[in-house]
């Protein structure tokens, strides 16, 4: 089989949590949910989006890991942290850029997603890809996604200065390279959008 | 007798819902002795393929299906946690009966049976025949949808059985079926990413029909341009090209507008409408009044949004409508559906590949057990009841003279009305748990007190089978086998996971009991669903719905078969309408000229809000089922009421108060949730809770003069902020109507 | 402080050697001190003494090897500031003591991963330590047993040759100290037992265990629990047959397994006390003030962790600063999230619009 890839496209997203409750499912974590669903701010939008960890290259949750506890597999699936050493300090927590691992208190250990190791490793795809009902989530071939996004998959990130590859792609409109994350949205639409685009009660002010 | 024995709180402490975590056996299970199978979901009308786990004949959990092409593999979250309501703490094990200021008590099948017997005879001997109604619904298999409609008329003679799919279907068959000539989805999902331009009238794809998003998606990225109507701001509509928020029963405004424009600027297509249609004349006569800016007063929105609406539709190469409940559940939704389809038929982009219409079925075989003979006023294959000649085709299946078919009965809401009114007074019911999915609940709590004697089948004790005098404990889709048909048309087979636990029985056993207690035994001697089966595809032979053709083998084989398929070589018919043949005698397809009229209560200075209800993704209509998986209850645990912060400020209301949302009918206390999403002069509460939570206190008893379903989606409400309630039902949990 | 943290200057594998070497250094100095000038050291142990002396370098080089990590550098230090501060030093005393007992002698923690993982970890954990605890002094000649010169039947036990207590063969206690590597044994293999248990029933544990890291560890201990109770089969049951082959075949088995000690699995148990630090840095930090989310104002750390993290993230050359001279760090992992997914969303949304002229 063609080597399958992850792909994000948040844009997607519908907020229906079948991922979060696939991703429960998933024999290495099987009753503890991994992926992240963000409904960004509801009283203004309805738009949501899933993160997952997007195994980066030299992942940053690793270099920060004071008990060296977080290793990548030969195939570049960065794994939860390893149970004998994880201290459940919580710096991955803090300093990865996607804001993906998870601490969880009553175990006192910092746990993320693994790709569904146990499925992906032996050729399936991971739960929360499978059931995603808009695609914002989908594992498939680099050729596949190609043929029928009209964006493009990338996996450049810049983070302030730090710049960072991910084994998981994002789609993004063809004329960009790479996402930069140089400022923080503070509100909720990107600032070259007008202003509260989805105030139904402005779309209707014009017959008032 | 049906009153509930006990105070709600004691039910609740009984019989749940009590709110399902962990799988059998654990989160942490072996991989030894695990099979997979190969079956459907119970819940909506996408029907979407997924495989159970079962481990010493239990289901421990899913895995995903991608081989089954409608879905490969997607679900939604209801579809992933199904597996939730085996195993559970709440499933009925036995058959019970009412024991006043006890609650039920278990008693034998063979006590069940008999009482259930004599009293369907005595109140039938001493009342009339149709004094013993049926409520049935439509998650059934079609083998159980077709066993009910031949149960009520060949065992109970009564002409009084309807089913839930009058809150769901009706409008838009009845408007296929008066233009089209046919009451089914017009193409196959895989039309849709074929499509330039989609609109979605009336439709919470996103939270309603989930799989459905990535068909759309598709299309957008083959660049398709996306048209919403909907009076809130849905997920899908957020990215759409065109939202327009439409005031609840304003959609003909739009569709009329947009018919307008379209005429007015020649993007009809003539040599189609010509060749194919009758009817266009008067259509285009009607909608001539509709400019722009006529039509935009009814539809509550600028009139661009309309022009822009016909610029988007009206030249596009290749399109798909469709709708669902957002303009079906109106006194004039059979109206608001003939509108959609009027633009449809005038662009001439219908029966071709990326050309097509779909009305999205809600329940789970929405499209088949409407087919199966199960409404009051339709025979299998859906023959007409009052047609003499389909009477005698089905009168020679079933055995029976002609004569002893009673004729149309009464539909769902007449029918819990004339069970008010006394003239009803028995009924049995499955699968429909009216109490809270009927409008004006308080009025259908009422009624349901009046019956003399409920029997209700179900596997959990519902809100309505509460009021029941016997309760049967009847089976679980994955615990009986059988086939239904999908929100494409597609006939696909449900498998059997496991058998029905302790002494619960599959529904089909226990009718066909009944029906031998009755005196009918011979009528109904099925030795499993697939004889069901083999006699319901001769009797829907020559009808519109023509499964003659099939086999579950068949079925199986092809993933689903499309209706009809009248022989057995046939390879079904995916798309209808292919060069322009309509289902009408005259194969034509019939303009119906429509005219915008105001819904049965329109907002006024005592009420001036509309109240508009729907679902959440995360529950399944009343919630009997989805109520009682803990995950499920999670994500979206108490109803919300949508409000605009503008609203709410007027009104004083912050975000996360109760409010009361008052109609002339009752109300319903729940939080607020100030969403800018939402038109401001309409709020949005779903529907899948019961009692001081349920929506359905609030919504009208008016119903569609034609399909007979009820204005579900509007009706004039006030909305004020209270204190939060301590009553008993308040101190309940959430799944049981409670806020802790 | 923190400039006394970093930068950390010189060759991490000279630094890691001079502390390997001066862990070596100082179990040699502790074995001839603790057997009296080698007078109390049992030369049938040798062997065994001497694996230790390299283990113990190993561990040392492993260690300090480790505290070069900026991340784990700064904790070791944070902790013990924390943890020596003079005004909590009682009230730190006290809680260690707790801690201790929760995560190390109860480890609690695990149980709460599983109750099966908790009962595999416990026995193993337990039987190690009992078994360390008696064979360590041993062969460093820092304990030995004789009989007493007035009497047979009492043996007397002598910790750096100072009588430390005394018992009467033929009672339980004797029982039980002739037999302790042997309880022992038994405890480690239930433990093998429930883990290999785990391992092979767990479909998320199968899928992501390495043989060199999860199964050698239980491979070897099994090897010494073992060959460990066929020297007390040879011994009671068959007269000593092979006693000398078996001996030299546990002595093996016990060497290879403190061989691997510093390098693989079995170094969380020298890593794990970390904890402990940790626990007393939590605390501070709760303490202390809290750092407010850039984006949403929210407190989602404490301000302590933060700007720790800042420090160890320059250390890395993790260059997390942005644009507008803020701190990719005082941004919440929420936000961040919503944030990444706006940025997707808005590139999309500004090619629609400028795709319709509206840009």
């Amino acid at each position: 089989m063609m080597e399958r890839a992850f792909f994000i496209d948040y844009s997607r997203c519908i907020g229906c949590q079948s991922c979060v409750q696939a991703c429960a499912e998933c024999d290495t974590h099987r009753g503890t949910s991994m992926i992240h669903l963000e409904t960004i701010e509801r009283r203004d939008s309805v738009q949501t989006a899933p993160q997952i960890c997007m195994h980066c290259e030299d992942p940053i949750c690793a270099q920060v890991c004071p008990a060296d506890a977080i290793k990548k597999t030969p195939d570049g699936v960065v794994q939860s942290s390893l149970k004998p050493r994880c201290i459940g300090c919580s710096n991955c927590v803090l300093s990865c850029p996607f804001g993906v691992p998870k601490y969880l208190s009553n175990i006192d250990q910092m746990m993320k997603c693994d790709m569904c190791y146990d499925r992906s490793s032996v050729g399936k795809k991971p739960m929360c890809a499978t059931v995603c009902p808009s695609g914002a989530l989908t594992f498939t071939t680099m050729e596949e996604i190609q043929r029928t996004r009209q964006g493009i998959p990338i996996n450049s990130w810049k983070f302030g200065a730090e710049e960072v590859k991910t084994k998981v792609y994002v789609m993004v409109p063809r004329e960009v390279t790479r996402v930069d994350v140089d400022l923080v949205q503070i509100r909720t639409t990107a600032p070259a959008l007008p202003k509260d685009p989805y105030d139904v009660a402005l779309m209707l002010e014009e017959i008032q | 007798m049906a009153r509930l024995p006990v105070d709600i709180p004691t039910l609740v402490k009984d019989f749940g819902p009590t709110l399902h975590r962990i799988p059998a056996g654990g989160w942490a299970h072996t991989i030894e002795d695990e099979k997979l199978v190969k079956t459907h979901c119970c819940f909506c009308g996408q029907q979407c393929g997924i495989q159970l786990r079962v481990h010493n004949n239990k289901i421990v959990g899913f895995e995903p299906w991608e081989d089954f092409p409608f879905n490969r593999g997607k679900l939604c979250p209801k579809g992933v946690k199904r597996y939730m309501q085996d195993e559970h703490p709440d499933r009925l094990k036995h058959p019970m009966q009412r024991v006043e200021g006890k609650g039920f008590e278990a008693i034998s099948w063979d006590f069940a049976l008999q009482r259930v017997s004599s009293e369907i005879r005595r109140i039938q001997d001493t009342y009339g025949k149709d004094a013993f109604a049926i409520l049935t619904g439509a998650s059934l298999t079609n083998e159980k949808a077709y066993l009910m409609g031949k149960f009520a008329r060949v065992a109970l003679q009564t002409a009084n059985i309807d089913y839930n799919g009058r809150l769901c279907m009706v409008s838009a068959g009845a408007a296929s079926k008066k233009v089209f000539g046919i009451d089914r989805s017009a193409n196959p999902w895989s039309d849709i990413p074929k499509a330039k331009v989609i609109l979605v009238a009336g439709a919470n794809i996103a939270e309603c029909a989930p799989i459905t998003t990535d068909y759309i998606w598709q299309a957008r990225e083959n660049g398709a341009k996306l048209i919403i109507l909907d009076p809130r701001m849905t997920p899908i509509a957020r990215n759409a090209d065109l939202f327009i928020p439409v005031r609840s029963g304003g959609d003909i405004g739009v569709f009329n507008g947009m018919l307008h424009v379209m005429i007015e600027r020649g993007w009809i297509d003539r040599p189609f409408i010509d060749q194919h249609t009758v009817g266009f004349e008067q259509l285009a006569e009607t909608v001539r009044k509709y400019t722009p800016e006529y039509a935009a007063k009814i539809a509550g929105v600028p009139p661009a949004m309309i022009v822009k609406a016909a610029e988007l539709w009206g030249p596009a190469p290749t399109s798909f409508l469709m709708h669902s409940r957002g303009i079906e559940h109106h006194t004039k939704g059979v109206d608001n559906c003939i509108a959609a389809i009027n633009l449809v038929v005038a662009s001439g982009r219908i029966g071709r590949e990326g050309c097509g219409y779909a009305m999205i079925t809600g329940q789970g075989n929405g499209q088949g057990a409407r087919e199966q003979g199960q409404k009051c006023d339709q025979l299998p294959g859906m023959r007409d009841i009052a047609n003499p000649e389909h009477r005698r085709y089905i009168a020679g299946i079933w055995g029976v003279p002609e004569e002893s078919i009673p004729q149309k009965g009464l539909s769902a809401i007449p029918l819990v009305e004339a069970i008010h009114d006394g003239k009803i007074k028995g009924l049995i019911s499955i699968c429909f748990n009216p109490a809270i999915s009927l409008p004006d609940a308080n009025f259908v709590r009422e009624a349901l007190e009046k019956l003399e004697f409920y029997v209700n089948i179900d596997f959990f004790l519902s809100d309505t089978a509460r009021y029941a005098d016997v309760v049967l404990a009847g089976s679980l889709m994955e615990e009986d086998e059988g086939t239904t048909t999908s929100v494409e048309g597609r006939v696909i087979r449900h498998r059997k996971v496991v058998a029905p636990p302790g002494e619960a029985r599959e529904d089909w056993k226990i009718l066909c009991d009944i029906a031998d207690r009755l005196g009918h035994g011979d009528k109904f001697r099925y030795a499993s669903p697939r004889e069901i089966f083999e006699e319901m595809r001769i009797a829907s032979k020559g009808g519109v719905s023509d499964y003659f053709g099939m086999s579950w083998e068949r079925i199986e084989e092809n993933n689903g078969l499309f209706w009809p398929c009248p022989e057995a070589g046939h390879p079904g018919t995916p798309r209808l309408y292919e060069n322009g043949k309509f289902g009408h005698p005259d194969g034509k397809a019939h303009f119906i000229p429509i005219e915008w009229r105001p819904s049965a209560e329109m907002p006024d200075e005592e009420y001036p809000i509309i109240l508009t209800t729907g679902r959440v993704v995360s529950q399944f209509l009343s919630g009997n089922q989805t109520r009682r998986i803990g995950s499920l209850v999670d994500q979206y645990s108490q109803p919300l009421c949508e409000i605009h912060p503008r609203l709410a400020e007027k009104l004083g209301i912050a975000d996360g108060d109760f409010v009361k949302v008052e109609s002339r009918r009752g109300n319903v206390v729940v939080r607020a949730n100030l969403v800018k999403t939402i038109r401001p002069d309409t709020v949005f509460v779903p529907y899948h809770w019961p009692l001081d939570r349920s929506a359905n206190n609030c919504t009208i008893r008016a119903i569609d003069p034609v399909s007979n379903i009820p204005e579900f989606k509007t009706c004039a409400v006030r909305v004020s902020k209270v204190n939060q309630p301590t009553d008993p039902i308040a101190m309940l949990e959430v799944q049981a109507g409670g806020i802790q | 402080m923190q400039k006394r943290i970093f930068p950390v200057t010189g060759s991490d594998t000279a630094h890691a050697m001079r502390w390997g070497a001066i862990a070596a250094f100082s179990l040699i100095v502790g074995i001839f001190l603790g057997s009296r000038g080698l007078r109390d050291f049992d030369p049938a142990l040798v062997s065994y003494a001497g694996a230790c002396v390299f283990t113990v370098f190993g561990l040392g080089y492993r260690y300090a090897m480790w505290l070069r990590r900026p991340p784990t550098r700064l904790y070791w230090y944070r902790g013990w500031q924390i943890f020596l501060e003079p005004r909590h030093f009682l009230r730190n005393a006290v809680h260690l003591g707790r801690i201790i007992l929760r995560n190390i002698v109860l480890q609690r923690f695990i149980e709460k991963r599983s109750h099966l993982r908790w009962t595999a970890h416990w026995f193993l954990a337990w039987g190690c330590i009992l078994a360390g605890a008696v064979t360590f002094p041993l062969s460093f000649g820092w304990i030995r047993f004789e009989t007493a010169a007035h009497n047979q039947e009492i043996y007397r036990a002598l910790l750096f040759g100072i009588p430390v207590g005394s018992f009467h063969l033929g009672t339980w206690i004797a029982e039980a100290a002739f037999n302790i590597l042997d309880i022992a044994a038994v405890m480690v293999l239930i433990g093998i037992f429930f883990a290999m248990w785990r391992r092979g029933r767990d479909h998320g544990a199968m899928s992501v265990q390495q043989f060199s890291n999860d199964l050698i560890p239980l491979i070897l201990l099994f090897a010494i629990c073992v060959t460990g109770l066929f020297l007390t089969v040879s011994t009671h049951l068959m007269h000593g047959l092979h006693y000398i082959f078996l001996s030299q075949l546990h002595a093996v088995t016990v060497i290879l397994t403190l061989l691997y000690l510093p390098f693989g699995k079995f170094f969380h148990i020298f890593q794990r006390p970390a904890q402990l630090g940790l626990d007393f840095y939590k605390r501070a930090g709760a303490e202390g003030p809290q750092a407010k989310c850039r984006r949403c104002g929210e407190e989602f750390r404490s301000q302590l962790h933060v700007e720790d993290l800042k420090t160890i993230q320059a250390a890395l050359r993790i260059r997390y600063q942005m644009a507008d001279g803020s701190h990719y760090q005082d941004i919440c992992p929420q936000c961040r999230r919503k944030n990444v997914a706006l940025i997707q969303d808005g590139l999309w949304k500004a090619t629609s619009m400028s795709e319709r002229g509206l840009l």
